[in-house]
């Protein structure tokens, strides 16, 4: 499969300035982000369950015509990208790559002892790794992101290129936002305490907003501005309610549930659980959901003044 | 009095607790949730001593919001008047299970806000309260590389005691009167004899450290200055700021006054060069615009700038935090190890 | 210099003069009387002026060491704390840090001949340092002052500005950007005017202030024009919090603008990256 994205990236090359793609990182559990612009670097190129990050995220800054490879839920960002007006289709050469799931790299990391990976392969469903204590197998199953587990979009919904058959979703639709009703089940302030000891550990670094691909505003963000000023700059728990909040309902409507936002933060907060209750919501009140069809509008960004769905109180 | 001991395993609970009585504010790493954090001594909790905390403890003594004064607007016949309050000191804190690298990262801070003029109060203020007790790394981290800037895993640099540990317990090397001080009293046995197996640790988890680079090779300034260079190595940089969060040595910081109505205070926070504000003028202008520049600052600051103000010391201590929690792998000591390759 | 360097002194605003439709001159004094008796500073250093609920910004101290009743800065509104600095009132409580940065190396400019070129604003911090030599003309040779802001309206200082046309031993040349109704004199850049002029290079010393841009450009006409790297002076300006070297922003390279300028030779920028 490799071979045919190298190819496929190499035929791009030659018609836009660079293709996106993915690289060996730092270790064997680690890729990381390949800007090719020349073809000698083309062979550095590789697609494995490390491949995590959302490349489709750097398409709003490109400023020249660019190739992506992207995985399902990748594609749903560009997608909401078209519905918003924020990409031309024309400027992107989009290859899409079906997916089984990418690995929890942090839980991996912690599964071996946080000590140093000297290899790591993919083999029958199991992720085989090596340190210099032991070798560890993990059943794919135990090693990947939450948000693989409930999957429905396993081959990119949009693309010029796929890269190899595509994959059908075995998930039930209905479970996938289970453990939000099971949040909301739970009393008002078992959430509130819960969201606390989450919350409290945010030190505001915005890795989870500028690795989002729908936050644009970066460093306009209403989080840091002074004029008007939403937030100062204390580092106390109301801040960081304040932040997250504002964050979240920025997202409505938006939110493509890629998960970037929970993978980039570096105190394990469960971001992306907040992002999929207002989802929730929004599939609720408008039966929408963010990154599917190009041709339809976000919620949020549309008025009417009789909503069908929402009951204005009779004055 | 100095020298090396062992405390038994049995003994870290009730010494712990005897620090506390002796009135010493306790951090110690904890695991919440999945992270690894620096808290406020809790006898109920094991300390997580495994591997190293996400956050490294410098935010104790540098918090990561603070106030330098309050202030009270009055209008009196027309003409606002101003008052000031200043902050009060602190008490004895013990910062215990800090690695070399964030104890490092101490000493890195000590030169710019104890050793340099004027002096930060606030931070001093603390710091010559601080007892550090350090432990040596039983294995480095996915990402480590503290032996390319010149560090150890059983570095003593900013420590006030440095153990290792050992199945019988802490091997501890007491360094300075503050370690003598806090161990007072402390049940401890002659450690001599594990002095061996000690080594043998430390050189085995020294095997296991990549080594991108030598602390001794030079940057090369031609490369340094190409803008191609850093236009390839920083396009999938997403200009967050998590790295200088978490860097032990990161100390940049920002000053605003927050104010409800006529009080208010004026607070110091993190800021991060990686972030557009960070140099935006008030006019518009601003002279590190693009990522590439504020990366470029950055790994100028920490390999090249810092070092020529204070006297040859590397502002990064190799501990990898950046580099494994970078959302895209942005892997500073590759960039560095690129930038010293002899042409 | 307390303990504290962050801890502002309070100054109260004696008089608060309009320099220019979005410019306007802050005079304060000390409350405590022995401070304000006991301040000393150079010519060039700046103080960090303080609106308490908005926050803090750097000026130079635009007043000449030699004249003390007050301390003058002068400021132009762009952000949150310039517009509350241009809403104060005489009578006003402000914070004041000073003095801070490094100064003007007067003391090598005696006996030359002194060429300053300033555009808009950059006017402040030079005349600090012209009033200084005005106060100790015999020690200075010629002066020229070459000045420059995009309108007439938008020339700072008018006031110094008739002062200095009117006297015999200093030499003023005005200009503006582009034509303007009732404006009889220079037309052009700073920069472009300053080639048109020619100025002989050899003995002189030039200092120049003025919107990043036009600095620039002012260094290399200076460097085309045969001026010696080590004659060619500035004072830069950045984003600046702590003023004291610790916050770690206002760096170019390993020089931090608050606390190793804001006064820098092109002989001492030559080697630090470009960045203004």
């Amino acid at each position: 499969m490799i071979e045919r994205i190298r190819e496929i990236a190499g035929k791009i090359l030659r018609d836009a300035n660079i293709f996106i793609g993915y690289e060996r990182g730092f270790d064997a559990i680690h890729a990381t982000p390949l800007f090719v612009r020349k073809e000698e670097d083309l062979k550095r190129l590789i697609w494995d369950p490390t491949c995590v990050h959302n490349l489709a995220s750097y398409l709003p800054y490109m400023k020249e015509r660019c190739g992506v490879l992207v995985k399902g839920c990748d594609s749903r960002a560009i997608v909401q990208y078209l519905q918003e007006g924020l990409i031309k289709r024309e400027d992107v050469v989009i290859v899409g790559v079906p997916c089984r799931g990418v690995v929890d790299v942090k839980a991996v990391m912690r599964k071996t002892g946080y000590r140093p990976i000297l290899n790591a392969s993919f083999r029958n469903g199991r992720l085989v790794l090596r340190t210099d204590e032991a070798e560890k197998e993990l059943v794919m199953e135990e090693a990947l992101q939450g948000k693989c587990r409930r999957c429905l979009y396993p081959t990119p919904l949009l693309y010029d290129h796929l890269v190899s058959e595509s994959i059908l979703s075995d998930k039930d639709p209905d479970s996938v936002y289970a453990d939000i009703l099971e949040l909301e089940g739970r009393t008002c302030e078992d959430r509130l305490s819960f969201w606390k000891r989450e919350l409290s550990r945010c030190i505001r670094c915005y890795a989870c907003r500028n690795a989002c691909p729908m936050c644009i505003c970066r460093d306009s963000c209403i989080a840091e501005t002074r004029e008007p000023k939403w937030v100062t700059q204390r580092s106390n728990l109301q801040e960081k309610f304040m932040f997250h909040m504002i964050h979240a309902l920025h997202l409505a409507g938006r939110c493509v549930e890629c998960g970037e936002c929970e993978r980039a933060c570096p105190m394990e907060i469960p971001l992306l659980t907040i992002r999929r209750k207002v989802n929730l919501e929004m599939k609720r009140l408008f039966d929408y959901e963010a990154g599917i069809r190009p041709d339809e509008r976000p919620p949020m960004y549309t008025f009417k003044v009789e909503e069908e769905s929402i009951r204005d109180p009779e004055i | 009095m100095r020298g090396r001991f062992l405390l038994r395993k049995e003994r870290l609970g009730e010494a712990l607790r005897s620090f506390q009585a002796k009135g010493y504010a306790v951090f110690l790493p904890y695991l919440e949730g999945e992270t690894v954090l620096f808290l406020p001594y809790d006898g109920r909790r094991e300390p997580f001593l495994e591997w190293p905390s996400t956050l490294p403890p410098k935010s104790i003594l540098f918090p990561q919001s603070e106030t330098l004064f309050y202030f009270h607007r009055t209008k009196k016949d027309g003409k606002v008047r101003v008052e000031l309050e200043e902050v009060a000191p602190s008490q004895q804190i013990l910062i215990f299970g800090s690695r070399p690298c964030d104890a490092k990262g101490f000493s890195t801070f000590d030169k710019v806000f104890v050793g340099d003029h004027p002096k930060d109060p606030y931070y001093m203020e603390r710091r010559l309260k601080t007892t550090i007790f350090s432990l040596t790394c039983p294995f480095p981290t996915p990402s480590c590389f503290c032996l390319s800037v010149g560090l150890e895993p059983d570095g003593k640099e900013g420590s006030d005691i440095i153990a290792t540990q050992i199945d019988e317990g802490l091997y501890v090397e007491i360094l300075t009167e503050k370690g003598e001080r806090l161990m007072e009293g402390i049940n401890l046995e002659d450690g001599a004899s594990f002095e061996g197996e000690v080594q043998m640790r430390i050189e085995r988890t020294k095997r296991l450290i990549r080594r991108p680079f030598d602390p001794k090779d030079r940057i090369q300034v031609g490369i340094f200055e190409q803008e191609e260079f850093w236009k390839e190595a920083v396009s999938k940089c997403i200009s967050c700021g998590l790295c200088t969060y978490l860097c032990p040595t990161c100390y940049c910081f920002n000053i605003t006054d927050e104010a409800a109505l006529d009080r208010g205070e004026r607070i110091r926070s993190w800021d991060s060069c990686m972030f557009y504000h960070y140099t935006l003028e008030a006019s518009g202008h601003n002279p590190r615009p693009t990522k590439f520049d504020r990366f470029k600052n950055r790994v100028g600051h920490k390999f090249l700038f810092f070092p020529e103000r204070y006297e040859g010391s590397i502002s990064c201590t190799g501990c990898g935090r950046c580099v494994r929690f970078c959302p895209v792998s942005v892997d500073i000591a590759e960039i560095v190890r690129r930038l010293k390759e002899a042409r | 210099m307390k303990r504290n360097p962050y801890l502002p002194e309070l100054a109260t605003v004696i008089e608060v003069v309009e320099e220019t439709p979005n410019i306007k001159s802050l005079r304060v004094v000390f409350n405590d009387k022995e401070v304000m008796e006991q301040f000393s500073f150079e010519p060039g250093q700046v103080g960090q002026i303080s609106v308490f609920g908005y926050g803090e910004a750097t000026f130079v101290i635009n007043s000449p060491p030699t004249r003390k009743d007050y301390l003058q800065f002068t400021v132009m509104k762009v952000g949150e704390v310039t517009t509350a600095i241009h809403e104060l009132k005489a009578g006003d409580e402000v914070g004041v840090r000073a003095p801070l940065g490094n100064f003007f190396p007067y003391e090598r400019m005696k006996g030359r001949d002194i060429l300053f070129i300033g555009g808009g604003i950059g006017l402040a911090p030079l005349r600090t340092l012209i009033l200084f030599m005005l106060d100790n003309r015999s020690q200075y040779g010629d002066i020229t002052i070459l000045y420059g802001a995009r309108t007439p309206p938008d020339l700072c200082f008018k006031s110094d500005l008739e002062e200095w046309a009117r006297r015999e031993d200093v030499k003023l040349i005005l200009t503006v950007d582009n034509p303007y109704p009732g404006w009889v004199g220079r037309v052009g850049l700073v920069p472009n005017v300053l080639r048109e002029l020619e100025p002989k290079a050899e003995g002189k010393v030039a200092i120049t202030c003025g919107p990043p841009i036009m600095i620039k450009f002012t260094l290399k006409a200076l460097l085309d024009l045969g001026f010696r790297e080590e004659d060619i002076v500035t004072t830069l300006e950045r984003r600046m919090k702590c003023g004291v070297g610790l916050c770690g922003r206002c760096n170019i390279g390993p020089k931090y603008v608050c606390k190793d300028g804001p006064v820098f030779s092109y002989a001492e920028l030559k080697g630090l990256p470009f960045e203004l």
